[in-house]
């Protein structure tokens, strides 16, 4: 099952871009099909080709990214009141620090982790699970 | 071409007996009058697709000429899933015919 020719080369150097798990199943078959249907003397993929398969292996690897289990949403989901006070927490330091002439660079610190806490307590609540 | 069609020909050309990959290719080209020609990547993407939906399965595999074809049949729930949508299409395909055929009608009138 070895092709050693240019061209397969070539070939397989595509389909390296496919996930592996499909690559155990179907590299030597579609190997075989892609040299079934290159022409005589045929030394490189032709563009179509090319496009097709590097087209189908981005689909593939897309569609395997894997969604957050029910346990991480759970978590998010258990995370919103502590998010909700460290935010707080966080706006009430910065005040403090400012309030008492220590505050310098601490506020580009302090305010953008309560943003974040705050940006991350809006998604949760409002990303509609399953 | 869409996906839909792209499947649909595939389980067509399976329902004649098990073929393999280039088999398939050259039947699809052949059953839609050389208006498509399946590219590898998207052939294998497709069976994949329709074998973890369980719609096909493998026949057999055979070595010819140092090349391995790996031969795939319909199973019975593909079987099912082809002549619905044989079904689905030849009633859509009725009401555009018969439509055509009443305007056409009126038209001449």
């Amino acid at each position: 099952m070895t092709y050693s020719t240019h061209l397969a080369r070539r070939y397989r150097r595509l389909l390296a871009f496919f996930p592996k798990t499909f690559r155990r199943e179907h590299e030597q078959e579609l190997l075989s099909v892609l040299m079934a249907g290159a022409a005589e003397g045929q030394r490189r993929p032709r563009f179509a080709e090319s496009f097709d398969l590097l087209r189908n292996a981005s689909f593939m690897r897309l569609r395997r990214i894997q969604l957050p289990s029910s346990w991480e949403y759970r978590h998010a989901r258990v995370m919103v009141p502590v998010r909700i006070a460290t935010g707080i927490w966080l706006l009430v330091l910065t005040a403090i620090l400012y309030g008492s002439g220590h505050g310098g660079w601490w506020g580009a610190l302090l305010l953008p982790s309560a943003a974040l806490h705050f940006y991350l307590v809006y998604r949760v609540t409002h990303t509609v699970t399953s | 071409m869409g996906q839909e069609e792209e499947t649909f020909l595939i389980l067509t050309a399976l329902a004649g007996g098990s073929q393999h990959g280039y088999g398939i290719i050259t039947d699809v080209e052949q059953i839609s009058k050389r208006r498509v020609r399946l590219r590898a990547g998207t052939l294998y993407a497709a069976l994949d697709r329709l074998r973890a939906d369980g719609l096909i399965d493998v026949d057999r595999e055979e070595v010819v000429d140092n090349r391995l074809r790996r031969y795939y049949r319909l199973t019975p729930t593909g079987e099912k899933r082809l002549s619905e949508e044989a079904d689905r299409l030849r009633s859509h395909a009725h009401v555009a015919t018969s439509r055509l055929d009443v305007s056409g009608g009126l038209a001449t009138t």
